[in-house]
């Protein structure tokens, strides 16, 4: 019953995306018809706007326009990019898998540093390692990623010439990205773990195991471990869901060919069914992660279902 | 509650009228007028007449991030009070409302958490053209949502205190309920996000400029500076350290203003408002994100006050 509701609730919010994606890229002021002429230096004569129109259906009523597109998005049809005339769909097949794989390789690398960060920082609080902890997260939150990458670029690149950035240097070009998105999630989700294990610590069942016999960190580490890693979870659902439409500053810093980076791109010249397809697809990749955490999450922690 | 606190997490509010000072006088006061060229002094280093050296342009860069500053202030001050009246009220009407009031309230407010804002604020700022006041804004409307849910969230929570019960048991009506009971428990946490959150604020203003998309380029405003001088950053690397340094400094102000951390004392707020909550707190155009709240709901609730 909850399960459903669950789902129903995703799919009227992703419809609620389409709409609103429909109705903010057309909201936007000046005319793509014009900007994509004047792109390509052509002249925007009052024939050509028209006859632009008229190819991308943009002269028809705006309600039939956008069932007509909602229709062919739910196809698979994305239409057309304007600027660069290739089917979106395929473009956005091509460059889904570089944005996820940055932004996930960068969410396992911070989640394997993590737990045993966070963990010795819970095991002496105010030591050395809970003050690095904190220094990482208000780093976090303070630094903007796309200065740190520039920063990055110049030390590693350019003064100690570690590694290529730019041009077709193999792997060699994901490795600064994957370190941003990585050092700005580093800190959150260990603080995460760290929060929830002084929160365990507190409690009867982890004193009556120290009373047991074991040793305080024992205790924490046999029988606090898996409640921590539920915050800890959730805390990655929450960067997880921001992988798609979170990192297009680092996209477009590195040059990677994502798809925030073709979004980038495609707002000069108002590439209309672009736009809409990245709101929906960011919105879409957004809903799935959070479903899925909520559906994890009522199976891993039946409490939480009650509510 | 905030004695109980460690220093790090305590409230500061002090700072705010601090940095509002220092952003009314930088918008007034520069060593050197920010536009004037001098091209006899282009790169020149950092001396006891250009304190952070000149641009490529020979212009004072002090002058520069001076004059950068009231407008980002601005922005952080009009996404705050946004979120705070706007986001509060949404949330207490969803939390006093009927079943539908509610429901229509929350899916919005979770729609305007999940949607892209880095589009929704590109879309506005190109309607209504960019100044601090439709940069903050578009940031303000993207803000409301998670705040909305999260007053929301803390509203439902308060109202099932055994001491708001015990209030309305002995008759009290539901604005004075509201006023003199929920709504200061509320505040903690709210202060917490904020803290948070208006950081956030400052580096999405200047991703956006960054960018290129909405901002002035010519402006000095911090993202366009940086963008503005990331062909230099060969040459003279220090040009790019500046405007992102101010940037910093912004946000750790905020954080320290509010008492950042709202990951270790934010109760969880019950039932699936959460989802979007989470990752409205790690939403953020630069793929960085902030501390998410604790998600267990029970556990990591705050220790219930005993009548």
């Amino acid at each position: 019953m909850r399960v459903a509701g669950q789902i129903l609730r995703t799919l009227l919010l992703l419809w609620l995306a389409t709409l609103a994606a429909f109705a903010v890229v057309r909201a936007m002021p000046a005319d793509p018809a014009v900007l994509t002429l004047l792109a390509f230096d052509r002249p925007a004569t009052p024939e050509a706007v028209a006859a632009l129109r008229a190819q991308w259906g943009l002269d028809r009523p705006l309600a039939l326009q956008y069932l007509a597109w909602l229709a062919d998005f739910v196809a698979g049809d994305w239409r057309v990019s304007f600027r660069t005339g290739t089917p979106i769909f395929g473009e956005f097949l091509h460059r889904l898998p570089v944005s996820l794989g940055v932004g996930l390789a960068g969410l396992a690398l911070a989640l394997g540093l993590a737990a045993p960060l966070g963990g010795a920082a819970a095991r002496r609080p105010g030591g050395i390692v809970d003050r690095v902890l904190d220094a990482l997260t208000l780093g976090a939150q303070a630094v903007p990623a796309f200065w740190l990458a520039c920063l990055l670029i110049w030390l590693f690149a350019v003064e100690l010439r570690w590694i290529t950035v730019l041009g077709d240097g193999g792997w060699q070009r994901y490795v600064l990205p994957v370190a941003v998105v990585a050092l700005a999630g580093l800190g959150p989700l260990a603080a995460v773990y760290r929060a929830g294990l002084l929160d365990v610590g507190r409690s009867l069942y982890v004193t009556a195991a120290i009373a047991k016999g074991l040793t305080p960190d024992e205790a924490l580490m046999r029988h606090g471990r898996r409640y921590a890693a539920l915050g800890l979870a959730a805390a990655l659902t929450a960067e997880a869901g921001w992988v798609v439409g979170g990192a297009a500053v680092v996209e477009v810093v590195f040059g990677l060919p994502g798809i925030s980076a073709f979004l980038v791109d495609s707002i000069a010249v108002r590439d209309y069914f672009v736009l809409q397809a990245y709101i929906v697809v960011a919105v879409a990749w957004m809903l799935c992660v959070s479903l899925s955490a909520q559906l994890a999450r009522a199976w891993l922690d039946p409490r939480t279902d009650e509510a | 509650m905030s004695h109980h606190l460690p220093a790090a997490h305590r409230r500061r509010l002090w700072i705010l009228p601090l940095l509002a000072a220092g952003a009314a006088v930088s918008a007034v006061w520069q060593p050197f007028a920010p536009d004037a060229i001098d091209l006899a002094q282009r790169h020149a280093p950092m001396s006891a007449l250009h304190w952070l050296g000149t641009d490529h342009l020979g212009r004072d860069v002090l002058s520069r991030v001076l004059v950068g500053a009231h407008v980002t202030v601005a922005v952080v001050a009009i996404v705050g009070a946004m979120a705070v009246t706007l986001g509060s009220l949404v949330g207490l009407a969803a939390a006093l409302g009927g079943r539908w009031t509610a429901a229509v309230l929350l899916r919005g407010a979770e729609f305007l958490a999940v949607a892209p804002s880095l589009v929704i604020a590109i879309a506005l700022t190109a309607l209504f053209g960019l100044d601090a006041l439709t940069a903050g804004f578009a940031l303000g409307i993207g803000a409301c949502g998670p705040f909305a849910l999260l007053s929301y969230g803390l509203a439902r929570r308060g109202m099932a205190e055994p001491y708001v019960r015990a209030a309305r048991a002995l008759g009290a009506g539901t604005g004075a309920l509201i006023v003199r009971h929920v709504w200061p428990a509320m505040l903690d946490t709210q202060f917490a996000y904020l803290g948070a959150k208006l950081g956030r604020v400052a580096i999405a203003y200047a991703a956006l400029a960054f960018l290129g998309l909405g901002a002035d380029v010519t402006r000095p405003d911090w993202g366009a500076m940086l963008y503005e001088y990331r062909p230099f950053m060969f040459d003279n690397p220090l040009l790019m350290v500046w405007p992102g340094l101010a940037v910093v400094l912004v946000c750790v102000s905020l954080r320290t203003a509010f008492g950042g951390d709202p990951g270790a004392r934010v109760p969880a707020s019950g039932g699936d408002a959460c989802t979007a909550v989470e990752c409205a707190e790690a939403h953020d155009l630069a793929g960085a994100s902030p501390r998410p709240l604790r998600l267990v709901p029970g556990l990591a609730a705050a220790p219930r006050r005993l009548i």
